[in-house]
């Protein structure tokens, strides 16, 4: 179903963004608790036109990151550029598709949808009109009338891509939206996002712990750090696109898939020495992806 | 199906089918059931009566307090004591909620209101309504007034704790998706804080109907002229059974028939919690 409704023509104007942090640090301080530094002295390209996923132990400052560029929190010190300029307040040229859904209940799919377009003061006729093609492109058409409680898992997460992407902006930021879905699902998203990506060549950040999807879906590989959270390592992802799931049997695949192991491997069990409960999650997760990698557990 | 396809169906049903639908609608196992506890209680109502168990020798029969229903219905001053016990709570609670729901959005939107605010409601608010009876009655000009007021404090401040609960209820991720998008302050306020909160505000007033009702009938009985409550009384002091439980019924049945009018306006203003 979601292979075949992707529209003919880019919906997309193609003036795509690239985010720049700078000496970026992060500290949380709370009278009487112990001071967080979630980023320190950050510095990572999100290159133009470019999927970069990112990945990290749990409390690592992924969705930080994430954050900041939407404009959600101030560092501490250092700044975030989008385009050269400082970023200072959300914008609809950075928008965010997160863990959980953040539809409005409240409001249709078409209303969700279209909110961008009316709170932004577009004319009526033009707003319907790009909401019918988004809401072809994502296949949920004969769904606009439903309200978000109606849909399927995977169905608002489509939702919540049109709501995004209507307003053509210039870098889509991923945190973790495809969590929480079922297996089948899953595939299903990253397939769909994959030929979006391909179709749309939009700027994404996407944040996930899943590796396989991580892989699937990158240009570049970034992995962090845990605490203070900084970029430990890019890896750039020459895998051929489009792609589909096949590649994921290639030795490419395998030998890109080994390297990121690894890499986070190490910053699992420095989360894991330091007594993070979270940690446990991804050394979980790591071993839960059939990998030959010894899992002190 | 969609909806359009079935309103497109529904010109072509004749009279008789739609007849059929209503009596169905009324008639059916789940009414049948309702009714059916109501009958076993009458019976074992009669039966109380008819083996005289000891404490509720006063008891009237069934019997005798429907016959003394009919004849309440059949006059005028039964139906006033309904239209002045209605109006006095739907002044009182309308109140409650045109000036607790403001507040309420205000003390949960803004912190500093809140901080300026909340000391003194949490003083206010542990004091039970018909602890302000005294002064209400002091204060006010008219009996009618005083007893508005008490039914107003009795929804006000049950509202104002569930509007609080309800705007931090709205989960920051969808604030924040909002401002996004491109909302400015006053799209925030109509389009996500007020429907966001709409469910437990929506609460608030069911809540608040019930303690309305309570705080109504014990200051009719006290203080005011007619009314459910007031009718109640009277026929206690007249020692006359049956149509102590006429009135008791009748609170009953005004308080729930509020219940489902209320239940009602909530669906209507939120189809989206509509699950099918």
């Amino acid at each position: 179903m979601t292979t075949t409704a992707i529209g003919s023509e880019k919906h997309t104007s193609g003036n795509f963004g690239e985010v720049r942090f700078e000496g970026v640090s992060k500290v949380y301080e709370k009278e009487g608790e112990e001071k967080l530094v979630a980023l320190e002295g950050l510095d990572f390209l999100v290159q133009k036109g470019k999927t970069t996923v990112l990945m990290g132990p749990t409390g690592c400052g992924k969705t930080v990151l994430i954050n900041l560029i939407a404009g959600y929190e101030k560092p501490t010190s250092g700044a975030v550029y989008m385009d050269g300029q400082p970023v200072r307040e959300p914008g609809s040229d950075r928008l965010v598709v997160f863990q959980e859904s953040a539809l409005f209940p409240w409001m249709t799919v078409h209303a969700n949808v279209t909110f961008g377009c009316q709170v932004q003061g577009m004319a009526e006729t033009q707003t319907r009109e790009k909401a019918n093609h988004i809401l072809n492109v994502v296949g949920l058409s004969d769904f606009r009338d439903k309200y978000p409680s109606q849909l399927s898992g995977g169905m608002q997460r489509r939702a919540e891509l049109a709501r995004a992407l209507i307003n053509d902006p210039k870098i889509m930021l991923m945190d973790e939206p495809f969590r929480g879905l079922d297996a089948m699902t899953r595939q299903l998203m990253q397939e769909f996002y994959v030929q979006l990506y391909e179709k749309e060549g939009h700027t994404n950040l996407f944040i996930t712990h899943e590796i396989n999807e991580g892989i699937f879906l990158a240009d570049r590989l970034a992995i962090m750090t845990f605490q203070p959270g900084k970029i430990k390592a890019e890896i750039e992802v020459d895998l051929p696109r489009p792609r589909d799931f096949k590649l994921m049997a290639t030795p490419r695949f395998m030998e890109i898939r080994a390297h990121a192991l690894d890499l986070l491997y190490e910053e699992a069990s420095k989360a894991l020495a330091a007594g993070r409960k979270s940690a446990f999650d991804l050394v979980g997760a790591l071993a839960s992806t059939k990998d030959s990698c010894q899992v002190p557990l | 199906m969609s909806e359009s396809v079935m309103a497109a169906q529904r010109p072509a049903k004749s009279a008789s089918t739609r007849m059929k639908i209503i009596l169905e609608k009324f008639f059916n196992f789940k009414t049948l059931r309702g009714f059916s506890t109501v009958v076993v209680f009458c019976v074992l109502w009669q039966l109380v009566v008819y083996y005289e168990v000891p404490y509720l020798l006063n008891l009237p029969r069934p019997l005798d307090v429907a016959n003394n229903a009919g004849a309440s219905a059949a006059a005028p001053d039964y139906w006033i004591n309904w239209g002045l016990s209605l109006m006095r709570i739907f002044i009182g609670f309308i109140a409650a909620q045109v000036i607790g729901i403001p507040l309420g959005l205000a003390m949960g939107i803004s912190r500093t209101f809140k901080q300026f605010t909340f000391s003194i409601f949490e003083i206010l608010r542990p004091i039970p309504p018909i602890a302000w009876i005294p002064v209400a009655i002091l204060f006010w000009p008219t009996r009618e007034l005083s007893i508005y007021f008490l039914v107003f404090i009795g929804a006000f401040y049950i509202q104002i704790l569930n509007v609080i609960q309800g705007v931090s209820n709205i989960s920051v991720n969808v604030k924040w998706a909002a401002y996004s998008l491109g909302a400015k302050p006053k799209d925030i306020f109509w389009r996500i804080l007020l429907p966001g909160s709409l469910p437990s505000i929506v609460t608030g007033m069911t809540v608040g109907m019930g303690v309305a009702w309570n705080v109504l009938i014990a200051a009719e009985m006290i203080a005011a002229q007619g009314g459910l409550g007031r009718s109640t009384w009277e026929s206690y002091t007249n020692h006359n059974i049956p149509y102590i439980v006429v009135g008791m019924a009748s609170i009953g049945l005004a308080g729930s028939l509020c219940s489902v009018l209320l239940r009602w306006l909530g669906k209507r203003a939120m189809p989206w919690t509509k699950k099918f």
